[in-house]
């Protein structure tokens, strides 16, 4: 801080020029990050200090509300499971401190390979061109039109149980096709640019040239998608999970919900039960909403407000 | 102007066309139970097939069993047939038929329909439904008399063939067809399209979701005086879904009767409509199902083939757990594989004196002790043995909380102790037509020892060595789905046909019931778990009359042939 007392324009010139300087540094970026580093923050230090194995039926009395509430038994909430328990016994506390961490797991995981493939198909489509692009484009177009929680769905049916990770790798089989469009788009585009032109003319290799010369000028706009796939993925995961087609034993946010959907939670008022995950998915949405806004305003310099 | 009148009056017309073809019927003279599964072959009435053929209504209110066992008095009420007599070592037994009955096309129901379908279950070996495979293992030949008189010769004395054939025991009862109809169709492949009875109410419309019945006015049992016409005009099967919209259509009125649901559930709904009442009217609220719940096991599959294998899984299921967190304490644990009815006491007693009843709570240490010495080590969380993991899948039905609950808990014992066990749920509909009969399970959640009630003959007679068929081919009427085989096993059958062929009563029964038992504890063929306690909400906004302990015509389970019973129970209520 200077010692000298700025002027209110000066202030705003400085602000700007932070902005100008470091655009990942904006407030969006910042809140969303920290949203999704505080749910994992919650996995890491609640398997410290909390007991994860009561996330297991029958570890606790039944249909306990939260702390400072009570259950239509007139039962009220006790320290031992202070946001309370679910119908089969589990505590509430315990099974976000698992659950809230795995579902962001399945949804990064899974766009971690869509993205991966998409990226190499993309950069494959609209760098080599010709048959190669003939194919990639015709593939990633009919993968778009079929609706991925319906293939899921029959999956999930036929195999029964399935890991988490084999669950992210499944839902990964469907969140590739729009980046690679994307990234094939703009690949064609680039392709014409003089900086690209002039490493082919120097007889750099078409790998260097995808991946040292074009690929760094994509990144804040694959952040963007990646961001957009974790969001597709969480929703396709949780989606499977609420019609009770995901892991069983392991807990999930999604799962959770189902579960009190199955056992007449609503009726029930056993409000936390299905209240707190939903809470939780909501927060995690909004923080994924966030970094897309701000990689927005990364990537593109009109949006960033001067003010 | 003239276009906006002939919109409104082609959409009177419209309105009208649509009035008359839905024929409505008030709601308060229609009556709405809850069907638990999907009907998933809603054009087709061929009880004998496998499916949704009989409790989506068929068998409630258009097909009449010929006698109703009432549970209440223990007494066969007489139904279609006026009663019977047999001769003194029980191997040919006469009914009567009422006279009057009448299809509802107006033939008449005689002799001949009831011989002619038992003849299509005797030669027709296609043919799969518990009944008629029942039929099919008893009878030697069958007679008439006359017009209202039947004779059936049997292959062995059996004191129980009405009430097992006829009488309504557990679910169903072997359902008369109409010859009239049936004469030339392959009973395999009939569809039975429309269907016709001589019940009260004739076959309206049904999709997969739901199927309707109305009244017939001009029914037989009102115009000769054997019964008034039931109260309700039009009666519905509707599917609910699970629990909570279970919960939701009973709290809004739009339910009369819903499926099995858990205590919380149904205090919620009591909370919401006060007209809502179940069997008892204070906790436990739940009737006694004659169903009692066990774990059925393949013993055909390693390492589950192995009895020690599966005693040690009996050791580390606790009852006590299953009864406080699956049924939240509306039920009790079983001692043994019977329902535990007073009229079951003896039998019970014997097997529980000679040291063969099971614990409420686990021995987990036991249960390791004999995993161990099967040559399996604990490798972190779960045993192995030559690189495998000690691992089962468990079926479960997934029509009620119940049943995954039950398994839930279940699952979470055995990880505990060292089995990676997993629940893998089923639609209702696949897990009665292709995971039980076929023996595709290692291990799943059922009651396939149901049967007795107030001898022990029809519960231990469905785990004899003649009903053993190898995995892929479908069990005779779910029994022996465990494939339960071997020198104990033979042993045992043995046993069984001796106490099948005494009279009911015979003082000799509980020792033999015992002397049996110890294989059945010894190997282990399936595991008793808890007894069954069915919660069902009954809604008394619109009618009346329902079955409860205070007004015990019979049970309350309205998916049985016995529900003519209460529907003809049922006023309306004002």
């Amino acid at each position: 801080m200077t010692d000298t007392p700025l002027t209110r324009a000066e202030k705003r010139q400085a602000k700007r020029i932070r902005r100008f300087d470091n655009p990942w540094l904006n407030p969006k970026l910042i809140w969303g990050a920290g949203l999704l580093i505080a749910i994992v923050a919650m996995g890491l230090l609640g398997r410290v200090f909390w007991d994860p194995d009561l996330v297991f039926t029958g570890s606790a009395q039944l249909k306990l509300p939260p702390l400072g509430f009570e259950n239509l038994r007139g039962q009220s909430g006790i320290m031992s499971n202070p946001l309370g328990t679910d119908g089969g016994g589990r505590d509430m506390l315990a099974l976000i401190i698992i659950g809230a961490p795995n579902t962001l797991f399945v949804g990064l995981l899974a766009s971690l390979i869509g993205m991966s493939i998409g990226i190499f198909l993309g950069f494959s489509a609209g760098f080599v061109g010709g048959r190669t692009d003939d194919v990639i484009r015709v593939l990633a177009d009919v993968m778009i039109t079929i609706p991925p929680l319906l293939i899921l769905v029959v999956f999930q049916t036929a195999y029964g149980d399935v890991s988490l990770t084999m669950m992210a790798l499944l839902i990964a089989g469907f969140v590739w096709q729009s980046p690679t469009r994307l990234i094939r788009a703009q690949v064609l585009s680039m392709k014409q640019s003089g900086y690209v032109q002039m490493a082919q003319l120097s007889g750099a290799s078409t790998g260097h040239i995808m991946f040292r010369e074009m690929l760094p000028n994509l990144v804040p706009y694959l952040f963007g998608s990646f961001i957009a796939s974790v969001t597709t993925s969480i929703v396709t995961a949780v989606g499977l999970e609420v019609l009770g087609l995901g892991p069983q034993r392991i807990p999930t946010l999604g799962r959770t919900i189902y579960e009190a959907i199955n056992a007449g939670a609503l009726i029930q008022n056993l409000w936390w039960w299905w209240g707190i995950p939903t809470l939780l998915l909501g927060i995690i949405f909004i923080g994924l909403l966030l970094i897309n806004l701000g990689l927005d305003e990364v990537s593109n310099p009109r949006l960033r407000r001067l003010s | 102007m003239k276009f906006t009148a002939t919109l409104l009056a082609s959409s009177a017309l419209a309105l009208i066309a649509s009035a008359a073809t839905a024929q409505d019927v008030a709601r308060e003279n229609t009556v709405i139970f809850d069907l638990d599964r999907t009907i998933q072959d809603p054009e087709n009435f061929n009880w004998m097939t496998p499916g949704t053929k009989r409790m989506h209504g068929a068998h409630q209110t258009m097909w009449e069993p010929l006698f109703i066992l009432n549970y209440g008095t223990g007494e066969l009420d007489p139904w279609l047939a006026t009663g019977f007599e047999s001769n003194a070592d029980s191997t040919r037994f006469t009914i009567s038929l009422r006279e009057g009955v009448e299809w509802s096309d107006g033939e008449a129901f005689d002799a001949d329909d009831v011989i002619f379908t038992v003849n299509i279950a005797l030669t027709d070996e296609e043919i799969s439904s518990r009944e008629a495979s029942t039929i099919r293992a008893q009878i030697a030949s069958v007679t008439k008399i006359d017009d209202l008189t039947v004779q059936f010769d049997l292959n062995d004395p059996n004191p129980r063939f009405i009430v097992e054939n006829f009488g309504v025991r557990i679910f169903g009862s072997f359902l008369i067809m109409p010859e009239h109809i049936w004469n030339g169709e392959n009973p395999a492949t009939f569809a039975f399209n429309p269907p016709i009875g001589t019940g009260p109410y004739t076959f309206t419309s049904a999709a997969s979701n739901r199927a309707i019945w109305d009244r017939n006015d001009d029914w037989w049992g009102a115009k000769t005086g054997f019964m008034d016409l039931p109260a309700p005009e039009r009666v519905i099967f509707l599917e609910s879904g699970g629990e909570e919209s279970r919960a939701q259509l009973m709290a809004s009125n739009q339910l009369d009767a819903a499926q099995n649901v858990t205590i919380g559930t149904f205090e919620a709904i009591q909370a919401q409509n006060p007209n809502v009442i179940a069997w008892y009217a204070d906790y436990p609220y739940a009737a006694a199902d004659p169903c009692a719940r066990q774990l059925e096991i393949n013993t055909t599959i390693a390492p589950w083939d192995n009895a020690n294998m599966r005693k040690a899984v009996a050791h580390i299921i606790d009852r006590n757990q299953i009864v406080n967190i699956a049924y939240e304490g509306t039920t009790t644990a079983s001692q043994t594989m019977f329902a535990q009815y007073g009229s079951m006491a003896p039998f019970i007693d014997a097997v529980v004196e000679a040291g063969y009843g099971l614990p409420a709570a686990a021995d987990v240490a036991a249960g390791q002790a004999l995993i161990t010495a099967e040559g399996w080590t604990r490798d972190g969380d779960y045993y192995t043995k030559d690189g495998e993991t000690l691992s089962v899948n468990i079926h479960v039905n997934s029509a009620s909380t119940e049943y995954t609950r039950t398994i839930d808990v279940i699952v979470e014992q055995l990880q505990r102790a060292g089995i990676d066990a997993r629940a893998v749920p089923v639609e209702n509909g696949v897990f009665w037509g292709e995971v039980l009969p076929f023996g595709a399970y290692e291990m799943s959640y059922s009651w396939l020892s149901c049967g007795s009630v107030n001898e022990p003959w029809a519960s231990m007679g469905r785990y004899t060595v003649a009903d053993v068929v190898p995995v892929g081919e479908r069990s005779p009427g779910f029994n022996n789905t465990s494939r339960w085989d071997g020198p104990a096993a033979e042993t045992y059958s043995a046993i069984m046909a001796d106490i099948a062929a005494r009279p009911l009563g015979d003082e000799a029964i509980p020792g033999l019931v015992a002397e049996a038992y110890q294989h059945l504890d010894a190997e282990m063929p399936f595991i008793p778990l808890v007894q069954a306690a069915k919660l069902l909400p009954m809604n008394e906004t619109y009618w009346t009359g329902w079955p409860t302990a205070d007004n015990y015509y019979n049970h309350p389970f309205f998916w049985w042939n016995h529900t003519h019973q209460i529907i003809h129970n049922l006023e309306p209520a004002q």
